[in-house]
């Protein structure tokens, strides 16, 4: 190393030049890395923010049922499965929205529900996505007593949940952000798991 | 002195500890697989002869690369964590400046109180866009009533980040229609008809107002747009539950627990 500074042709103005030189490319690596980086970041558009908006308003009635079963569900069964799934998917809104948050991304979108999915208009029933139930069901189901509440929970929460998974399958081809894929997965495996849960627990309660 | 704690290894000096650190008592002599007892190959190693003094042979390209190459990773390395903490958004979405920028809407700045009331209240604005309100907020669950709900409970699903659309009651059927058609089954949104409206239409979120004349007007879709869940005073707040009556007084708080009650089953 020592050989360096003893070198004749090193000078003090090369020296200047190469260190500008680095700091040039260096911020130039810099700034082209996390350009690289940044498409990681989803669009508007895109299926990953389609998905966080649309399964936010999904989940927002999931948690509705699932309060209505905590708080009066027949069989306790149903009440702690409703209280499990109204405070584990509200829960999850709050990871989609920051998200969202995270992506200077708007909360809302103009775009109607589903726009995201292919055949996402075909799977509309107005402004409701699959599984979701009507204003007139979840009437129904608030106004329910006794081993009622538990039938039209299962009923409902059973369809809610096969209507997500289909929108959680279609997220986790057209996504490869992995906090998406990450929490897709594991709505896909816990709503699957729930779904014969409450198919069990139907077949139980019919005995009962 | 040492200052020992009460440690069950040192009560049981005849115990062998196999693996792992060896016992506080059982230091002398113990040989550690962490100690000092290796000595590190290189630090001893023989070194390379030394070349015999090149004079003037030409710069020695090797450092220098070297010296280049972590310049450079060093340089970028700053050059990303600057580009991060200075490049713009990172910080939500600028829903604010979006909902300004619509025609004709109204912004109220003064504060609007946020607290709980079993009262009928007076309101500033007409229908009101905030303020003292009820303890129990009207369900919002993309909620379609077809006759006039009590302000206080509706300024409670704003308080929650909900949009309200009202109407006149003669807007005409296919106009409220198209209303009802943004509104049914849309979480965090809410409808209802109210007497004595100044205009045929007019939206209500926390702090913001638009009036307008004609359902189709594109602002509609704009207001909903900027100000849906965004303006929400309590983030991460629900718009199920809640009063779902339709009336023009709000609860007592004797209907109020009566409706807790018939919630609970």
């Amino acid at each position: 190393m020592t050989d360096v500074g003893n070198s004749p042709r090193f000078s003090t103005r090369g020296l200047a030049l190469s260190v500008a030189l680095a700091l040039l490319v260096g911020l130039a690596i810099g700034f082209g890395v996390t350009r690289l980086a940044a498409p990681g970041t989803p669009a508007d558009d895109s299926a990953a923010a389609g998905f966080a908006r649309d399964m936010t308003s999904h989940h927002a009635q999931a948690v509705a049922m699932g309060m209505i079963a905590a708080k009066k569900g027949y069989a306790h069964e149903v009440r702690t499965i409703g209280e499990d799934i109204a405070l584990t998917q509200q829960g999850q809104i709050g990871i989609m929205g920051q998200w969202l948050r995270d992506w200077g991304l708007n909360l809302n979108s103009a775009a109607k529900p589903m726009a995201w999915m292919p055949d996402g208009d075909a799977a509309l029933n107005g402004n409701l996505m699959p599984g979701m139930a009507t204003p007139q069901e979840m009437t129904a189901l608030e106004n329910a007593a006794g081993k009622d509440v538990d039938r039209l929970f299962l009923e409902m929460m059973i369809k809610h949940h096969l209507g997500g998974v289909h929108m959680v399958d279609a997220v986790l081809t057209r996504t490869d952000d992995p906090d998406v894929l990450w929490l897709a997965k594991g709505m896909k495996a816990r709503q699957t798991l729930e779904i014969s849960e409450m198919q069990q627990l139907q077949a139980t309660l019919a005995k009962r | 002195m040492s200052i020992s704690t009460p440690g069950g290894e040192q009560h049981r000096p005849g115990l062998v500890k196999v693996g792992g650190k060896p016992a506080a008592g059982a230091k002398p002599g113990t040989k550690t697989t962490t100690g000092g007892g290796k000595t590190p190959p290189k630090a001893g190693g023989p070194r390379k002869p030394i070349t015999p003094i090149k004079v003037n042979q030409g710069r020695n390209w090797g450092p220098i690369a070297m010296f280049a190459a972590v310049g450079l990773l060093a340089v970028g390395i700053i050059g990303w964590g600057a580009w991060a903490a200075f490049k713009p958004g990172g910080a939500g979405y600028d829903w604010e400046t979006r909902a300004g920028s619509i025609d004709g809407i109204t912004h109220v700045t003064t504060e609007l109180k946020s607290n709980h009331t079993y009262n009928q209240e007076k309101y500033e604005q007409s229908p009101p866009v905030g303020g003292t309100h009820s303890y129990v907020w009207q369900q919002c669950m993309g909620n379609v009533y077809d006759a006039p709900i009590p302000n206080e409970h509706a300024v409670h699903s704003l308080e929650h980040g909900a949009v309200w659309v009202t109407y006149r009651a003669d807007l005409p059927a296919d106009q409220v229609a198209k209303l009802a058609a943004k509104v049914e089954g849309k979480e965090m949104m809410l409808m209802s008809p109210v007497a004595n409206l100044d205009k045929p239409i007019s939206l209500q979120a926390w702090s913001y107002q638009l009036k307008v004349d004609d359902a189709s007007d594109s602002r509609i879709d704009d207001f909903i747009g900027a100000l849906r869940v965004n303006a929400t005073q309590e983030a991460g707040a629900t718009c199920s539950g809640g009063n779902t009556a339709t009336g023009d007084k709000p609860l007592t708080e004797e209907q109020a627990a009566a409706l807790a009650q018939q919630q609970q089953g």
